[in-house]
């Protein structure tokens, strides 16, 4: 069984933003409004997020591509009371939004915050999406045309794209990577088998100098980033 | 119906199933009910069976994927459009363009969002309030299309019987290539000198400086994925600079897809995206670039560090600059000048000249300045000293497409006589001596009627009382053009002040050929073909023209008449030279040629054929109007002190402004996707601040987040403050695009447009209008 990650490399990122408009399209994130952003219900399951250091002139602002880390010690895995959230055994987390009962747990034990509560109802138009219909076949059926108001949600390393894949007899990393990936115009974005030493995501981090955010927290994400 | 498994539960077996089961017939029921929509309505947390964990793929009755290119931004990249059902879903790059070598970027998802926005117009309309003003209700009533081409048509017919063709302008904003030419052709029949492009209000400067120097009049195209040193001078390259797609690409490329990984150093008063990405960030005085280039130059000739081959073989007035850069550019004194250290300048010099191939590449942040043509010739001139003309990394020289040339317009003597009219702009006159066009002239020219009053303007996806610096002037000569015809897919702030408004189609419904901006140094022509049908009742640029032009009959209609007949036609007769049709449509891409290098007996149309570190063509084009000069100085790159708009004491700030990546430069920002992630630095959407350093903010008592107002010497806004250190002390930063207010729901009463309070000032050489040299208060409302 293949331990699917993500190798971003900071060096080669340009911060604009590709991976997470595709993520929206990809897995039809509804959009959010001036008022979701002010009062933070919108719903990203991919977002750069800047972190600025340092003082005038000497300062800087790192800009990180944050999808859902898929930690293999994953805490909202642990908190989660009805077992929504789980680990599949190629080490993707998975969300049920059946299992879901929307307590949020999970959302306050990410170290990360990718993990966005659904507000939105049913009939807002922007939301529900019947008319969007899935995606092409070789990249499996589209999971969300859909969504669910009241539960959790997150990215899934477009586990759809991986399992089309496979079932096909794709090379996962090579032939199909998640929408982020495809979509990353400075090609930043590494997907692969972290237990496979030959896969790409392998020899980058054997080649390169890596880190892990909030390395601390014990959650041993699956999301490697290469700094410059 | 094939029995998929549950990805959801795929872990777990059994489960998918049952769920399937529930949830198929579930769907199936609540597709065409109103029931069902209602029963979830109460259920607080849905059943398995609302969850649609494995949609059929019954749903998809027909699907292909069609290739076109996007124009959200001038880059106008190859994509390949996934269409199901008639309804676009999906947009990706076109591996097969070579450009962009096959990526997007974001803007080209937010195509969807374009051809679908919910504030596309319908039909054509037509005023019925005569009166026109910001905030005035224009009283729309729909018209029909022959309504509408037949009232526009008889303006224009009645204006060229009068023998007044000049009398017509017409402004474009971003069109495709060939929607352009057929604009420009339109003029030339008609009989019109006065076609302003929105473009211009961008570029000017840095062509005409690279002008000075080589006497090409275009973008600069930098061989950028085989550099090994850049040198930002302004140049967003990240987020504005064109082809963008494909400096995201070469990004990639040069930092880690080759062995030797690549150097980049920013100067910019802004901490840019480009400057975060970038290995270092030089903070410079707002205004002195041209003083920091000359002090490199100092340096690099000092230190003996130039290319002597290039500089001896294919320059001229070298000895002239040297003694300039030597005895006026002292890295101390332009320390001072710059607020950059001495130290710092030599060091940056000496990496620049060893680390060839190297670049100077000057940016907009450069060039939209009173002295941006100087800014622009002296960084022109550090790609000279150190040999990267023309060579693998340097700058290099870009090809178009030669698409099949059209026949001459047919001429009558009332086209002839219209075009002879001085222009409204005043370009190529000793006011702007170096002047492709100067579109923010026009509405002064429209205000002062000089040199002539207008009868009719008509407007192509412009958008100009929101894109050109004093705003507010657009507003009062719109309102006074006697009668004012707008094209585009939605209503605009410019669209307000239209008599009639004709609803054009998107670049996804329109048939097209296109190439992009300098940048590849091959030539590539991109296709663009409907993906869907035109929505509801729009219609595309060319066959707008084409309607117009035969309904105005005579020589007007005969210049339209062999060169396809409509939109598709023309394309086809434009682009079947370069390769068969049917291939054209199916690849979407002709790639051109492979670049060859060094062709220096070619590439430089100066008096002296060679690179003029002393400009001749600037010498011999002052000669012509009158404007020769006895100071030498005047031809040679240098540094002029900026005079500013506003007294530094009054106002003590300089306003700068930026295009951050996700403003779409179609003159709209209706989009969600672009809107929620439209300011990356900040992690915000769905606004724009003035932002300000910490110094600034302590030293004027304003906390970040709080609502201050930027205050010029011509108008003020309201606007969030935003606390950064990434911002030169003295300077404040608003981003453009927001601040839209005549229509849409996802943009209206969203941020500020800074346009709205720089005062109007043009660079002297190129009337490129300068963006940055307007000065403000800033004081806590």
């Amino acid at each position: 069984m293949a331990r699917w990650g993500m190798v971003i490399d900071l060096d080669k990122c340009t911060a604009c933003q590709a991976c997470s408009v595709a993520c929206k399209a990809e897995n039809n994130v509804p959009h959010g409004s001036p008022q979701e952003h002010t009062r933070r219900t919108a719903l990203f399951w991919h977002k750069v997020i800047a972190v600025s250091r340092g003082e005038y002139p000497s300062a800087s602002i790192d800009l990180i591509p944050m999808p859902c880390m898929h930690c293999d010690k994953a805490p909202c895995v642990t908190v989660c009371p009805v077992k929504a959230t789980y680990r599949r055994d190629d080490g993707i987390i998975i969300q049920d939004f059946r299992r879901c009962i929307g307590c949020k747990y999970c959302m306050i034990a990410c170290p990360y915050g990718v993990r966005n509560f659904n507000y939105k109802e049913q009939e807002e138009q922007e939301y529900h999406r019947p008319d969007l219909p899935p995606d092409r076949a070789s990249r499996g059926p589209w999971p969300f045309p859909q969504r669910v108001h009241g539960v959790v949600e997150k990215c899934t390393f477009c586990f759809h794209r991986i399992d089309q894949g496979i079932r096909e007899g794709k090379k996962i990393g090579v032939e199909v990577v998640p929408a982020c990936a495809e979509a990353c115009p400075a090609r930043a974005i590494y997907f692969g088998d972290l237990d496979d030493p030959d896969s790409q995501v392998s020899q980058l981090l054997a080649s390169r100098e890596w880190l892990r955010l909030r390395e601390g927290m014990g959650t041993s994400p699956k999301v490697f980033y290469l700094p410059r | 119906m094939p029995a998929h498994k549950s990805d959801m539960s795929s872990s777990k077996k059994g489960k998918g199933d049952r769920f399937s089961i529930n949830r198929r017939t579930f769907l199936k029921a609540s597709a065409f009910t109103g029931a069902a929509v209602a029963a979830s309505r109460i259920i607080k947390y849905p059943e398995a069976s609302l969850v649609s964990s494995q949609p059929s793929t019954e749903g998809v009755i027909t699907e292909r994927w069609i290739t076109t290119s996007c124009l959200n931004c001038s880059t106008r990249c190859a994509t390949q459009v996934r269409v199901v059902n008639g309804k676009a879903v999906k947009i990706v790059g076109n591996p097969l363009s070579q450009v962009s070598e096959g990526e997007i970027c974001p803007r080209g998802h937010i195509g969807l969002q374009v051809l679908y926005d919910p504030n596309r117009l319908s039909v054509p309309l037509k005023r019925t309030n005569p009166a026109k003003g910001r905030g005035v209700a224009p009283d729309w009533v729909p018209i029909s299309w022959s309504q509408a081409l037949g009232e526009v048509s008889a303006r224009l017919k009645a204006l060229r019987d009068e023998a007044q063709p000049h009398q017509l302008l017409l402004l474009h904003g971003l069109n495709t290539s060939s929607d352009e030419d057929m604009i420009y052709r339109f003029a030339a029949a008609y009989g019109t000198p006065n076609v302003v492009s929105g473009d211009t209000l961008e570029n000017e400067a840095a062509k005409s400086g690279r002008w000075l120097a080589d006497g090409n009049s275009s973008h600069i195209a930098y061989d950028f994925g085989q550099t090994n040193y850049i040198l930002v001078f302004g140049a967003d390259i990240l987020e504005y600079e064109k082809p963008l797609a494909r400096n995201l690409r070469m990004w990639g490329k040069i930092r880690r897809e080759r062995p030797n990984r690549a150097k980049v150093v920013v100067i910019d008063r802004r901490y840019s995206v480009t400057a975060a990405k970038s290995d270092r960030w030089l903070p410079v005085n707002p205004g002195s670039d041209a003083a920091l280039a000359m002090a490199l130059a100092n340096v690099i000739i000092s230190e003996g560090l130039y290319d002597t081959d290039f500089i001896s073989g294919w320059t001229t007035g070298f000895d002239e600059y040297k003694e300039l850069a030597l005895s006026y550019y002292s890295p101390q004194r332009v320390a001072a000048i710059t607020g950059i250290e001495t130290d710092t300048i030599r060091q940056i010099a000496r990496e620049f000249a060893r680390s060839r191939p190297a670049i100077a590449w000057a940016g907009r942040g450069v060039a939209a300045w009173p002295n941006g043509t100087y800014n622009s010739y002296a960084i022109f001139c550090l790609n000279a000293l150190v040999g990267s003309i023309d060579t693998p990394g340097g700058v290099i020289y870009q090809e178009n497409p030669g698409y099949r040339d059209l026949p001459e317009p047919a001429e009558d003597d009332i086209a002839r006589a219209g075009k002879d009219k001085p222009r409204l702009d005043f370009g190529k006159t000793s006011l702007f001596p170096a002047a492709a066009a100067v579109a923010n002239q026009v509405a002064d020219s429209i205000l002062n009627d000089d040199p002539y009053p207008l009868a009719v303007a008509i407007g192509f996806n412009s958008n100009f009382n929101m894109s050109a610096p004093g705003a507010w002037r657009w507003d009062a000569a719109l309102k006074k053009l006697p009668y004012y015809v707008h094209l585009a897919p939605f209503i605009s702030e410019m669209a307000e002040y239209a008599d009639i408004i004709l609803p054009s189609s998107t670049f996804l419904e329109e048939w097209g050929y296109d190439h992009s901006p300098p940048g590849s140094g091959f030539a590539e022509a991109k296709i663009k073909q409907p993906v869907v049908a035109p929505l509801d009742d729009s219609k595309g640029v060319a066959d707008t023209i084409f309607e117009i032009a035969s309904r105005l009959g005579g020589t007007v209609a005969s210049s339209f008449a062999a060169i396809g007949g409509d939109a598709q036609g023309f394309v086809r007769y434009r682009t079947e030279t370069l390769m068969p049709w049917s291939d054209f449509r199916e690849k979407g891409v002709w790639l051109g040629p492979a670049y060859q290098y060094h062709k220096y007996d070619r590439i430089f149309k100066t008096p002296s054929r060679k690179f003029e570190f002393y400009s001749g063509n600037l010498e011999n084009l002052l000669k012509r109007t009158g404007q020769g000069v006895a100071s030498r100085l005047v031809y040679l790159p240098h540094y002029e002190e900026v005079k500013f708009l506003g007294d530094e004491l009054s106002y003590p700030l300089v306003l700068s402004t930026y295009q951050p990546l996700l403003n779409i430069e179609n003159g709209n920002q209706n989009y969600p996707w672009a809107q929620e992630f439209f300011l990356v630095m900040h992690g915000s959407g769905w606004t724009n601040f003035v932002e300000m350093n910490s110094q600034t903010a302590r030293s004027l008592g304003i906390r970040d987040g709080e609502m201050v107002w930027v205050e010029s010497l011509f108008n003020r806004i309201k606007v969030r403050a935003r606390v950064t250190e990434g911002i030169h002390p003295q300077v404040v930063a608003i981003a453009v695009g927001q601040g839209h207010y005549a229509a849409g729901r996802w943009q209206q009463a969203i941020g500020v447009n800074p346009n709205e309070i720089i005062g109007v000032d043009y660079d002297r050489f190129s009337g490129q209008s300068s963006f940055f040299n307007t000065r403000v208060k800033v004081y806590r409302a």
